[in-house]
């Protein structure tokens, strides 16, 4: 008979279990009524929950003050790039930047002491940018350097957009190519004979800006306009020239690393440009040894007389290109320049004649660069890859450099408009020269320059080479 | 350019007689055609707790200007500990208005920078002061450390939450509420209740900038056993986190605190936002304006507006600053300018 059976093991098992209650309540007993021990150690944990809730909370009002006083933290830095003053999140920064060119001039061959050899402080140009809310800077940059005091730039920019800014003020006339480049960084001391027609610094205003991410530059505004070659502060006369330029890098974002480095592209600027016997509105051409080869004629009386003045459309014209790859660089351009000018001139028989011509003046110049060391050429060279470091043996960039040019005045300048026994009507010059990057920010050059003529001499001979070694050492942060 | 200066006389004149006419057209159309309603912005610089009270009330004052004027306002608030705030606008925060929690915070700015007259708290009723508060305490549910009083909270074992009477307004109102408790415990002996003071910021284990800090230390952080603070902020925590996580507890005796306003005259005129500025500041002790701070638990001044809210505040025996310390001139150089009684005593709890 099982259900006995059955009801005697579960009467066991209750008895075992001591009961409805039996040995197993006092276990449970203990746990529903907690010791002290057990309330001692749960107060414990409460206190060091609190403590660490509190080092958190002292640790998150740390961080909010720390972020707090970010915002008011200005930082100031100096570097290769100067000095730096700037607000905390960057609304507004200011920076103090400097360049200096101390140069030297040794003229060969020059028995008849045509051009003095001499040391001279080419720039000392200390600069001031700022920066306010990350669109609008401006800059100003006056110029020490030989002797005079010169406002060199002078700009507010409103950059919007890369591809839409706004610049007024006085600074370099988007034109020619090797104008643009930074003085800086150029290959040789002197510009090449194109710069003689290529418009410098000039007050206007003008829209810029880079679009498809740099491929394609374009810039283009309305000028005072200043003469061939020259700066000017103020417009000599009420017509104004209109500049513009493209510049592409059309296999700038390709995987194309041969043709990365190529750039092309074409100037132009557009204008009236009337001047009187006291300001001509036309300028002189000179050679790297900044000898005067060619000018208009000019009376040393102011009168209207015997000097030529421009009297109308100024136009120039300028194909540019250049290519970097590796450690050669390559530079080129091309410029047109027609200026319509007059002068009246009295005969010995006392009759008075008004000339006018539009002279057409030309340029080129191809510039090659090559690094000995393991640097790259550029437009903007960068910091070499190694500083000039005796001790580790490392010698900074040191670059080679070629400059082959040639400027042809219009034939129909002479006789009338220009003495041909003291005007060239045409000079070429062949350069070599060196450059070494000590570092990011000194740089020293030594070039060879030798201009030869065509005419320029008494007789309809040709005026005499000039040879000059040219020097300069540079800092600029 | 030079066309202006080419071509014969007659076309010149054409040209500048174009030239004019479009100039009067246009000064014509500027006269006759209504001027479109100008946007005008106002600054609001505040202290710490007020962030709902004006959400509420600047709605409705942009309501009232536009009917009024037809003008479109658009109201910023900035808010954070009392002091704090007015150092910001000393610093060149420019604020349209000023609505702080004590005198001594305008009071600072009229002097350092003089940005607005040092008569500016008569130029509105109640010496500028449109609402009042007093401090009270929120402390856990069921209240299990027994607080009840102020001197509860000097008890050892007790964890205070208070904001730094440095940088917050409220710490200053907290400090001289336990202060003129004290006084009035100990029959006006300052020794006693700078000992009772020090036993109380003993217990103080954290100071948070301004009143909402605290708040979020005490309530989100769960650290401490009470919170003292405005008694706006703690019936709002009490309504918005809930009964079942808090209780309030009103001591016998607090202080009356005064929170004040004023125009920044100076930044008001460069802003050309003087009469809105001033409106916006008498708006609040209109009927609507009292009828939203007693609705966000500031007790208003306006009787019909008292009598509708009084069943939300509790009855407290007050007392008033002059009565414990004078001015906050005084208190302040006594306790909480540098090396006073606040320096000496304060030393972070556990």
């Amino acid at each position: 008979m099982r259900r006995p059976g059955v009801l005697a093991a579960g009467l066991v098992g209750i008895a075992l279990a001591g009961g409805p209650l039996g040995s197993i309540h006092p276990a449970v007993a203990q746990q529903t009524q907690p010791t002290a021990q057990t309330q001692t150690e749960e107060r414990k944990m409460d206190d060091l929950e609190q403590r660490v809730k509190i080092l958190e909370r002292l640790r998150e009002i740390e961080e909010e003050k720390a972020a707090e006083k970010a915002k008011e933290t200005v930082t100031v830095s100096a570097g290769k790039d100067g000095f730096t003053v700037q607000s905390s999140g960057g609304n507004f920064i200011l920076r103090l930047r400097g360049l200096l060119q101390f140069d030297g001039s040794f003229f060969q061959g020059d028995e008849a002491n045509a051009a003095t050899d001499t040391f001279q402080v080419n720039s000392a140009r200390p600069m001031v940018e700022a920066t306010a809310y990350k669109i609008y800077e401006f800059k100003i940059v006056p110029d020490f350097g030989q002797g005079k005091t010169v406002l060199q730039d002078v700009t507010l920019d409103a950059r919007f957009h890369p591809a839409a800014k706004v610049r007024a003020g006085k600074f370099k006339t988007p034109f020619g190519l090797e104008r643009l480049q930074s003085e800086t960084d150029l290959m040789f001391v002197s510009r090449a004979l194109t710069t003689n027609l290529v418009p410098n610094r000039d007050l206007g205003i003008m829209v810029y800006g880079e679009i498809l991410d740099g491929v394609l530059a374009y810039a283009g505004g309305v000028f005072n306009g200043v003469p061939d070659g020259s700066s000017g502060d103020a417009d000599i006369n009420d017509g104004k020239d209109a500049a513009a330029r493209v510049f592409a890098r059309p296999f700038r974002k390709t995987s194309l690393p041969g043709l990365q480095g190529l750039g092309i592209g074409l100037g132009v600027t557009h204008g009236i440009n009337r001047g009187k016997p006291t300001a001509t509105g036309l300028a002189s051409y000179k050679t790297a040894g900044q000898q005067t080869f060619f000018s208009y004629l000019a009376d040393s009386s102011p009168t209207a007389l015997n000097t030529v003045v421009a009297d109308g459309r100024r136009y120039r014209l300028s194909p540019q290109l250049y290519y970097y790859v590796g450690r050669f660089g390559l530079m080129g351009e091309r410029v047109r320049a027609s200026q319509d000018v007059q002068i009246e001139v009295e005969d010995p028989a006392g009759t008075f004649t008004m000339h006018e011509e539009t002279i057409r003046n030309e340029s080129w110049q191809v510039s090659a660069s090559f690094f000995l060391t393991r640097d790259d050429a550029s437009y903007k060279p960068a910091a070499p890859r190694k500083n000039f470091l005796p001790s580790e043996g490392t010698a900074g960039g040191i670059e080679i450099t070629a400059r082959y040019g040639r400027l042809s005045v219009d034939r129909g300048a002479f006789p009338v408009y220009a003495d041909p026994a003291k005007s060239a009507r045409e000079a070429t010059e062949k350069a070599a020269g060196v450059n070494w990057y000590l570092n990011r920010i000194v740089k020293v050059t030594l070039d060879y320059s030798r201009t030869s003529f065509e005419g320029g001499a008494a007789s309809g001979g040709d005026r005499p080479d000039e040879k000059v070694l040219q020097s300069r050492f540079q800092i600029a942060f | 350019m030079d066309f202006l200066h080419k071509g014969n006389p007659i076309m010149r004149l054409r040209k500048l007689f174009q030239v004019i006419l479009l100039a009067a057209a246009a000064a014509a159309a500027g006269t006759i055609l209504p001027a479109a309603a100008a946007d005008v912005t106002l600054l609001n610089v505040s202290y710490d707790p007020t962030r709902e009270l004006y959400k509420e009330f600047n709605a409705a004052f942009a309501r009232h200007w536009k009917e009024k004027t037809g003008q479109s306002l658009s109201i910023q608030q900035s808010h954070g500990g009392s002091s704090k705030q007015a150092r910001a606008v000393i610093d060149g925060l420019e604020a349209d208005v000023v609505t702080l929690a004590l005198a001594y915070d305008i009071d600072a700015i009229a002097e350092r920078s003089q940005l607005l007259p040092r008569n500016w708290q008569g130029r509105l009723p109640n010496d500028s002061s449109p609402y009042t508060s007093t401090i009270i305490f929120l402390v856990r549910k069921g209240n299990p450390k027994k607080i009840k009083d102020w001197e509860d909270l000097a008890r050892p074992g007790i964890s205070v939450i208070t904001p730094n009477p440095k940088t917050s307004g409220v710490a200053r109102w907290n400090y001289m509420a336990a202060w003129g408790y004290a006084l009035k415990k100990w029959g006006g002996d300052e020794v006693r209740a700078r000992e009772f003071i020090n036993r109380l910021f003993k217990n103080v284990p954290v100071l948070d900038s301004g009143a909402r800090g605290a708040t979020t230390t005490f309530v989100e952080r769960g650290i401490g056993d009470v919170l003292i603070n405005w008694e706006n902020e703690v019936l709002l925590c009490a309504r918005e986190m809930g009964r079942d996580r808090f209780d309030i507890v009103v001591p016998p005796t607090s202080i009356l605190c005064e929170p004040v306003v004023s125009v920044v005259d100076k930044v008001a005129k460069r802003h050309r936002t003087l009469e809105v500025a001033r409106a916006y500041l008498e708006y609040l002790y209109s009927e609507e304006g009292q009828h939203i701070e007693a609705k966000h638990y500031y007790r208003p001044r306006l009787a019909s507006a008292a009598e509708k809210y009084k069943d939300q505040f509790p009855t407290v025996e007050l007392f008033t600053l002059s009565d414990v310390a004078g001015d906050w001139h005084k208190a302040n150089a006594a306790h909480f300018a540098d090396g006073g009684v606040f320096d000496q005593i304060y030393q972070p709890g556990r």
